[in-house]
């Protein structure tokens, strides 16, 4: 026994050092590419109303450090911060990544006491979790409401803690190879969901009673992109017109989401049980068509990049919807309120240099395929060339913004989803369930929905 | 009510003040402290997070006794723990008495086997049997055709779960049963045997009744880990679909670290607690009835 | 005619039983080999047992991002702290019940026994709340504190202890031994099986852990396996090799060790079942 233990210790620290090279390539590639990129900035103060002047020293030119949490896409956000780090050289800035689902529990602990970060990014979901700790940015907002677009849905008191910095929404995503083998162009490209329907049977395949290509597969994406969205085309909101309540249990939801399970029992275009996800599915070139929101796009360059894909506009009932669809938003990060002063200050200014910046804005936008907020910005040739970005340019503004819902209407849209296609629930039974317990989840926070700051706000039935 | 033993030292008063006095401390900072917090905690609405605290009375319990979803997960939870424990016992205690017999050669060689799965760490397997439950490209697909989705069909899903658990935990009852079996006294085996009796009758009559503290064992140290599981569900389906594989901890969990609701999840948590002490007490009675177990 | 009975009977069982072991073992067999298997592999429909293209760049990916190597060996250390730290309560307390004579002796120990029966949703969030409190949070102490007594260990042991003779420990005393000697050189050294017993099980629970080091551990660098394998699924869902690359990691070493000290763990555990 002993002699065995040994020798395996031995064998492990031999084998040690193989390991110990877990250096990221990524992180390597990614710094030489921004390294060809970087621009110097200033002297001249730049941004057309949010202005930033590289020029004024900050912190009294001493050297500073800050924490930044960060859930995902390191890369970007980095080069972001070594931009800034380039013009302040005395400011450092640790980037700190949290895998996403422990972000939330961490962020708001850390933000309490006294050592947490002072910059930190946000996810509108979880607004009720860290509110209470992000500082107002310190910038007019009349110049940030000149710059930007959809700043009033985060305003409070004349003020913001954080802003909406790229927009993006569902559509669908088609594999354009299957597109072809099934005989379709470009002039088949669905703009009703009749239209729609009649495509997906073209790009669904049988070998008897087994399914072989799906035309479509919104398996995971039911929620999303069906529950918490359509309803807009025919009018209808998610919330009661104080925006309190949540009211998803109304005739529309009914008709969509039956609508939605008449494609797979009905049409048979697709199955529940075909992939677990839709878009794994997608991507292995198992399904026609999928729905998705902005950030699909980068997952499936990712992850299958052979892929030939495209994207198109989500299609509606007739010529005339009330919305097109929901919309939702990436932000800009957000500033510690208990984070000691001069950190605060330094905070500040980095928000600034980012929101005044036009370059880094189109950065952010494009690497997360999202529409910019920024005015400056939305005509770029680059941002247009984004396939999910382009859909919104068409008409960004006939989207609905609910709100910052809390999570739990996601979550409780996907239970219902489930309890429908999987559980055998009636669409009516399974819709009460979940308004009843978002409703039931929503006591105890103050969120208040902004459906009524749609530009078409006045053609909604609550 | 003895008097101080001419051969109690000194060192040993000192020692024993010691030893019970930490214990004492420790127990009462990490268990009796924070029982108290959670007992106080549960007459709140308690958000950590925004740092809300407001006092609502009992008016947490009586939301928990009307959830519907609580007391659906713990007759789910009844009946996770019945199926588990069954099969654990059954299959446990059949294969032990199988290597025990003397119709079984390399005792060992089984016993290390049957055991593996018991080593492993939950999450690890739980994630491999997840993958085996894939509808596209899992083991069970390959076998059973891909007709069945396991884990989303809510007809399989707690079976699933159920068949992962039971897989991975009986080995556990086998090494058990076989110690006991072989700590059982011969002579009383084999006076049965030449009395005549079928090997069937012998186990029966004597031997399994002869297992009953190992059995008692068993049965109490599952239903105390089985009431409690949750990381099967939180890996293999997170609670689906819908709501149909919620087991009680696993809504606990959900409800304090996903929604961050303390105080309703610690209303929740002792309701639990208190329906496993009197369970384990009842337990605890019934094998008192015909055996003495010394304290 | 016993003899064609036994042979048959003896053929049908071990059949069973084998059967049962490939029952047993075919989940890991599967996994290690999938693990070998190209992404483009692992999703198709009609799967070979064996990789018909054999490759390590799950692992290599695994590696890259999974920071299994350091999960590992904090997951160690820290499962080694808790167990020493129980193994060391659980003797000395359980040498206290069993051997000493006090007042409220039955009572306290009872009442030790049935901290067995709560619940861990119960505790575990005032518990994360006074360890914010202390200051503790991110730190392993935060870990193996509130760890180290264990009422399951503290019962064992005591069980164990009580079979030691009164005889030598009186000898002892009269050697002129005082009560800390004692139980240093002498109880240590006859509790071994007890120890061996509490400590396999401790070691195993504590390296199983998730909630608790989920909880307490933010950064990266100091968490555990269990939560590593958990956030490092949540990040690559479609990765399948490199997630079934990380689960052999976090299961090959626990086999190893297993193989290596089987016949202690089952010892232990039979052993101290049996005197329970």
């Amino acid at each position: 026994m002993k002699k065995s233990f040994v020798i395996l210790l031995i064998a492990l620290l031999v084998i040690l050092p193989i390991f110990a090279n877990g250096v990221s390539e990524e992180a390597n590639e990614a710094k030489t590419e921004n390294a060809s990129e970087t621009v110097i900035w200033g002297p001249n103060t730049f941004g057309e109303n949010v202005k930033y002047d590289p020029d004024v020293e900050i912190n009294n030119g001493e050297p500073i450090t800050l924490d930044y949490w960060i859930w995902t896409d390191d890369a970007l956000f980095t080069s972001i911060m070594e931009d800034y780090s380039a013009v302040h050289p005395n400011v450092t800035i640790n980037v700190i990544s949290n895998p996403y689902t422990d972000y939330w529990t961490k962020l708001p602990l850390m933000l309490k006491g006294d050592k947490g970060p002072a910059l930190f990014n946000i996810h509108n979901a979880f607004e009720d979790n860290f509110m209470n700790y992000a500082a107002a940015y310190d910038i007019d907002i009349n110049e940030i409401k000149a710059d930007f677009d959809r700043v009033e849905a985060h305003e409070k008191n004349g003020k913001v803690n954080y802003i909406d910095i790229g927009l993006m929404t569902s559509s669908v995503y088609y594999n354009k190879d299957l597109w072809t083998a099934a005989g379709l162009t470009d002039a088949d490209i669905p703009t009703t969901w009749d239209e729609f329907r009649e495509v997906a049977k073209k790009l669904t395949i049988w070998d008897g009673n087994k399914l072989v290509q799906a035309g479509l597969n919104i398996n995971g994406c039911v929620a999303t992109d069906i529950i918490m969205g359509l309803n807009y085309q025919k009018g209808q909101t998610m919330f009661s017109k104080d925006g309190k309540t949540c009211i998803l249990d109304n005739d529309v939801e009914k008709e969509n989401l039956q609508m939605a399970y008449d494609w797979y029992n009905v049409d048979k275009v697709g199955s529940e049980d075909f992939g677990d996800n839709g878009f794994d599915s997608f991507g292995q070139g198992l399904s026609a068509m999928t729905l998705g929101w902005g950030w699909r796009g980068r997952y499936i360059e990712y992850f299958f990049p052979e892929m030939n894909f495209d994207v198109f506009q989500i299609p509606t009932f007739d010529d005339n919807p009330v919305g097109i669809d929901r919309v939702n938003a990436e932000a800009c990060f957000g500033v510690n309120k208990n984070a000691s002063p001069e950190q605060q200050a330094v905070a500040q200014d980095v928000v600034r240099f980012y929101l005044a910046n036009d370059t880094l804005q189109k950065r952010f936008n494009t690497y997360m395929n999202t529409y910019p907020t920024k005015k400056s910005i939305q005509e770029d040739a680059d941002i247009l060339s984004v396939k999910a970005c382009n859909v919104l340019a068409q008409n960004a503004d006939q989207y609905v913004y609910p709100g910052a819902m809390p999570q739990t209407v996601e979550d409780n849209c996907n239970i219902c989803a489930q309890n429908i296609f999987y559980n055998g629930m009636s669409i009516e039974a399974a819709l009460k369930i979940c308004q009843d317990t978002i409703n039931d989840d929503l006591l105890g926070t103050d969120f208040v929905a902004v459906e009524n700051q749609f530009v078409n706000s006045d053609k909604f039935t609550y | 009510m003895k008097k101080k033993n001419p051969l109690q030292s000194n060192s040993e008063i000192m020692l024993r003040d010691i030893v019970v006095g930490v214990m004492v401390v420790f127990f009462t900072v990490f268990l009796i402290i924070p029982l108290a917090i959670a007992l106080v905690g549960s007459l709140h609405r308690w958000n950590p997070l925004n740092g809300n605290y407001t006092y609502l009375g009992g008016e947490n319990y009586s939301r928990v006794f009307q959830d519907d979803l609580f007391w659906k997960s713990l007759i789910r939870t009844f009946a996770f723990s019945i199926v588990v424990i069954f099969f654990r016992l059954t299959i446990g205690l059949g294969l032990a008495y199988a290597i025990f017999s003397k119709l079984v050669k390399r005792k060992n060689f089984y016993r290390t086997l049957y055991f593996i799965p018991v080593v492993t760490p939950l999450i690890a397997i739980s994630f491999v049997w997840k993958f085996m439950y894939n509808p596209q490209f899992g083991v069970f697909a390959q076998f059973f055709g891909s007709k069945i989705n396991w884990l989303k069909d809510s007809r399989t899903a707690l079976f699933a779960i159920e068949a992962m658990t039971i897989w991975k935990d009986t080995g556990y009852a086998v090494i058990l049963f076989y110690a006991a079996l072989c700590g059982l006294p011969k002579e009383i085996l084999d006076a049965a045997s030449i009395d005549g009796a079928s090997s069937g009758q012998v186990f029966t009559y004597v031997t399994f009744p002869l297992l009953k503290p190992m059995t008692l064992f068993v049965v109490i140290t599952s239903i105390i880990t089985y009431l409690q599981a949750y990381i099967q569900v939180m890996v293999l389906t997170e609670g689906g679909p819908g709501t149909e594989t919620y087991l009680s901890s696993y809504l606990i969990f959900n409800q304090a670290f996903v929604k961050y609701r303390f105080g309703y999840a610690s209303a929740m948590s002792f309701i639990l607690f208190i329906i496993i002490a009197g369970l384990t007490y009842l337990a605890f009675k019934v094998s008192k009835d015909k055996e003495k177990v010394s304290i | 005619m016993i003899n064609k009975n036994t042979i048959l009977k003896k053929t049908i069982l071990f059949i069973v039983m084998i059967a049962i072991g490939i029952l047993t073992i075919y989940p890991f067999v599967w996994m290690i080999s999938s693990s070998f298997k190209p992404n483009p592999e692992i999703i198709l429909e009609n799967q070979t047992f064996l990789p018909k293209e054999p490759t390590i760049q799950n692992y290599v990916r695994a590696n890259r991002d999974f920071n299994f190597f350091r999960y590992f060996v904090n997951s160690i250390f820290v499962s080694l702290f808790v167990t020493l730290a129980v193994v060391y309560t659980s003797t000395i307390c359980g040498y206290v019940f069993a051997k000493y004579r006090f007042r409220g002796r039955k009572i306290m120990f009872s009442l030790v026994l049935s901290t067995m029966m709560i619940p861990w949703c119960v505790t575990i969030i005032p518990r994360y709340s006074l360890i914010d409190w202390f200051g503790w949070m991110d730190t392993y102490k935060a870990l193996i504190i509130p760890l180290a007594f264990s009422g399951f260990g503290i019962f064992l042991l005591k069980q164990f202890i009580e079979g030691i003779p009164d005889a030598i420990i009186d000898a002892a005393k009269i050697d002129g031994a005082n009560e800390f000697t004692i139980f240093h050189k002498i109880i240590f050294k006859m509790s071994r099986s007890g120890i061996a017993s509490i400590a396999i099980f401790q070691f195993l629970w504590e390296w199983e852990d998730f909630l608790w080091p989920y909880l307490i551990i933010n950064t990266p660098e100091k968490q555990l396996l269990p939560v590593g394998l958990k956030t490092f699924s949540g990040q690559y869902q479609t990765d399948y090799g490199s997630l079934f690359a990380a689960t052999v990691f976090s299961i090959v070493p626990v086999l190893i060790v297993y193989f290596m000290f089987q016949n202690q763990f089952i010892e232990g555990l039979a052993s101290s079942a049996v005197k329970g």
